[in-house]
């Protein structure tokens, strides 16, 4: 998944306190800080309440529309018991055959994800990044201990957990499952925050910048991901599940004979890894992580000779990430993608299958086509990632270093805008050859061309929201990177979701995802690409002579 | 010969407030300009729309004659800039940083550059972020006086340094102005002002209430004249723009707005035994400019 994509927090202005008058208590400025923290992170907290209550809400809807009868529900369970494609996403099914059984399988998969990325942001934003700004020494210098500070945040956050389960809940028991069970799941899929908080907190720890933070953090759940991956689509792996805190959130089993005792291990994990990181924490120096920072180094002076070569040497570890960690999906996905087959699938099966938003995947190649619109999703959030490095310049006012040069807004931006299209297009080719590659060596016979053109295939897109993002950050600079990772977000769930909700024909194709062939299971749609393409070019135009006409904005 | 910087009627307008109010400024060629005002009266602000970052709301800037806001690349090829904090790239070192300056710049002059960095004390080595506030300041100080632009925007260049950097930047200003290049010195370091500017401006909520050389603008304002007398202190009639205060048994302490010729007419039929005159302070001046109003409202 996209770990290196973080929306930027914004509201980091600080509050009046209003308990300043209690103060002599010792509970007064952890309530402060506590409050402030939840303040920080509301943006965040909100919009995942709202994603975890959606998806909670659409998944038992749409399957209860979608196979009312137990005989089509037999269907649909014997096509993807064993189809370790759909593992993959989702992990393993224990029963199909009701709603509330699918309902764990899916909703509980996917969200377990969720809530991992959930816990590591808010943990390395309340930890690391308050130290990084040098926040955190301000508030120590104050009358707050270390362990207050650390308890606040956590509080801070526990209240988010508290709102991300309660928002699953009342999505599930509004689509008419269960209470018992909706709570199970719940606390299933929110048992995950915790320990993945515990995961950011030992990062913020160990790392001397957010971005080191994230990126421990971030190879963590990629980590524990892959386990659950492994655990799901291999017969012989199935104990590695107990391996990973993702795997925990399935074994509790909501619904489908639960297994409540099973959430000692994430309270167990929690409690270890938080208590490991306040005891690194209690013994360093403010402002430091345990793993050396650099200070000096020899001088590397390639990639400095214009604005546009010195911000892909700065984006480039974090686009090593991104070509990595696709690569490796995209080889994983191809790997496995011989287990799809149509035995025994009827055709009425598969285009119901199609209606719940999977696509034609019960054929090897409708799989690998399908798995693209992931990758479209990724490589539209790369692009929001590129233009939200192009904002963190200007709110760190390097932007007004940079343009007291010799040097061009319209140079600057269009440089950044040429970085993220390049990025995107190495993005999108490595997918297409590492799933011909992965497809190829799990003995799938596919073309490399045909993959390769499903890999351009995402760029249409792409850059349309590269566009878009370009002319939010020319118009709302500072609202922009919230603004183009929401607007990405919602045309994907939108696509995912709409059609499962039968709802009209325009109102479905509201969103750009709805208007890709794709390749190599759907022929190429030129007309709409030529749409997309002509959209993108039209905003960059209007981004860039916007942005020579707007002053500069701070933080 | 264009002036190095002209504006006309310049104002900017952010929201309801107005941080620059009509500005007329012209800083010729080889003059050290210095630019006094306390925080949030405009200083930066000028900056901005001097180097074309924000759009003027009304009237223009230019340097050299070039439209700052229409064409700033060409007019910034003559200009060096020093912001009042460092905004650096932290991943870079110094030696990294001064590379991609000098590259986006051109025209360094490498040789004085390691000079200036022994007189700064540099270790060039060293990431950005691992250097303080201070360090950082000279990081950006000597690349803008390494390039020998023809114009010094410089913004509250000393916020940071030590006493003993603060003398070594006095020497290179006095070099830059001994090369013939101009200098403009937005400070509120008033010493740093009366030791390096040719001439002063002096604003105040956006407007540039005071301007000219240091010898005008003492002549302007109040000086402070100290007389003892023999025996008792006479019974003087009210002088306009005199401002009396006792200093002693037999000692007064006149405050003098203007000329000191009608006090001197008025002294002379009482027993002076001695009497001193002195030229107010800048810092004088200055408050003079601030008394009993709060010019310090942020903007």
């Amino acid at each position: 998944m996209a770990l290196t994509a973080v929306p930027s927090d914004n509201g980091a202005v600080a509050a009046p306190s209003r308990t300043g008058s209690s103060t002599g208590v010792g509970l007064g400025p952890a309530r402060a800080l506590a409050r402030r923290a939840f303040r920080d992170a509301r943006i965040r907290t909100i919009s995942f309440g709202f994603l975890f209550a959606a998806i909670a809400y659409i998944q038992p809807v749409g399957y209860r529309d979608a196979y009312p009868t137990l005989s089509s529900r037999l269907a649909f369970a014997h096509s993807f018991a064993d189809n370790k494609a759909i593992r993959l996403f989702y992990g393993v099914p224990h029963n199909l055959l009701t709603v509330s059984g699918y309902t764990a399988w899916r909703v509980g998969g996917t969200l377990a994800i969720f809530a991992a990325v959930f816990g590591l942001l808010a943990a390395v934003r309340a930890l690391r990044t308050e130290e990084d700004t040098g926040r955190m020494e301000l508030v120590l210098a104050g009358s707050v201990g270390r362990g207050t500070a650390y308890l606040s945040a956590m509080a801070a956050i526990a209240a988010g957990v508290l709102i991300l389960g309660l928002a699953e809940f009342a999505g599930l028991v509004l689509a008419g499952l269960p209470a018992g069970g909706s709570a199970e799941l719940a606390l299933a899929t929110a048992s995950v925050v915790p320990v993945f908080v515990g995961v950011g907190a030992v990062a913020s720890q160990l790392a001397s910048t957010r971005r080191m933070a994230l990126e421990l953090g971030g190879a963590a759940v990629g980590l524990f991901l892959a386990l659950r991956v492994i655990a799901d689509t291999s017969a012989s792996a199935g104990w590695l599940r107990w391996a990973t805190p993702l795997g925990w959130a399935e074994e509790v089993r909501p619904f489908t004979g639960a297994d409540p005792i099973v959430l000692a291990l994430p309270a167990a994990a929690t409690v270890l890894l938080l208590m490991l990181a306040s005891r690194i924490a209690a013994g360093r120096d403010i402002g430091t992580g345990v793993l050396p920072a650099r200070e000096s180094a020899e001088p590397h002076l390639g990639l400095l000779s214009s604005p546009t070569l010195q911000a892909l040497r700065s984006e480039r570890g974090s686009l090593i990430v991104w070509l990595s960690s696709i690569g490796a999906f995209a080889y994983i996905t191809g790997v496995i993608a011989k287990s799809t087959s149509t035995a025994g699938i009827s055709k009425s099966l598969r285009h119901e299958v199609a209606k719940l938003g999977t696509g034609s995947i019960v054929t090897p190649t409708g799989y690998l086509a399908f798995v693209f619109i992931f990758f479209i999703l990724a490589v539209s959030l790369f692009v929001c990632a590129q233009i939200a490095a192009a904002r963190h310049e200007e709110a760190d006012e390097r932007l007004e270093t940079l343009l007291s040069l010799p040097v061009s807004r319209r140079g600057w931006l269009g440089g950044r805008l040429v970085l993220a299209v390049g990025g995107a297009g190495a993005i999108s080719l490595t997918a297409g050859l590492l799933t011909w590659a992965g497809a190829k060596s799990g003995g799938v016979s596919i073309s490399l061309a045909g993959m390769l053109e499903a890999g351009l295939n995402c760029l249409p897109v792409a850059l349309m929201f590269l566009g878009i993002a370009a002319l939010a950050y020319a118009i709302v600079p500072r609202a922009s990177a919230g603004l183009s990772y929401g607007l990405v977000t919602v045309a994907f769930l939108w696509d995912l979701f709409g059609s499962l909700l039968s709802l009209p024909k325009w109102l479905v194709e509201a969103t750009p995802f709805a208007h890709v062939g794709l390749v190599p299971a759907q022929p190429f749609r030129a007309g709409a690409t030529v749409i997309m393409l002509a959209i993108a070019a039209i905003s960059a135009l209007a981004a860039v002579w916007l942005f020579e006409r707007r002053d500069l904005t701070g933080p | 010969m264009k002036p190095a910087i002209r504006t006309e009627g310049l104002s900017k307008r952010y929201g309801s407030t107005l941080a620059l109010d009509g500005l007329d400024l012209s800083v010729g060629e080889g003059e050290v300009y210095g630019y006094l005002g306390p925080n949030g009266s405009g200083k930066t602000t000028t900056i901005r729309l001097l180097l074309g970052l924000h759009r003027p709301s009304g009237g223009r800037a230019e340097l050299f004659g070039v439209d700052a806001w229409t064409d700033p690349v060409a007019a910034h090829r003559r200009v060096a800039y020093v912001a009042g904090e460092p905004f650096l790239w932290p991943a870079l070192t110094s030696a990294e940083t001064f590379e991609f300056l000098t590259r986006l710049h051109g025209g360094t002059d490498v040789s004085y550059r390691e000079q200036l960095v022994q007189r700064f004390q540099l270790d060039t080595s060293k990431k950005i972020r691992a250097l303080s506030k201070g360090s950082r300041q000279k990081v950006q100080l000597i690349a803008a006086l390494a390039t020998r632009a023809e114009l010094l925007l410089l913004d509250e260049p000393t916020s940071g340094l030590d006493p003993l950097m603060e003398v070594a930047f006095r020497d290179c200003i006095e070099e830059a102005k001994g090369r013939g290049q101009t200098v403009f010195l937005s400070s509120h370091i008033l010493s740093e002002v009366e030791a390096l500017c040719d001439r002063v401006g002096i604003l105040r909520e956006g407007k540039l209430v005071d301007e000219g050389t240091l010898q005008e603008l003492r002549h302007l304002a109040v000086q402070t004249v100290e007389v003892t007398f023999v025996g008792q202190v006479p019974e003087l009639p009210p002088l306009a723009g005199v401002h009396v205060q006792s200093a002693g048994p037999n000692a007064l302490r006149f405050e003098v707005s203007g000329s000191v010729g009608p006090l001197i007419a008025a002294l002379a039929e009482h027993p002076v035994m001695t009497l001193s005159s002195r030229e107010p302070s800048l810092e004088e001046i200055f408050l003079h400019h601030y008394d009993g109003s709060d010019g310090r409202a942020e903007r």
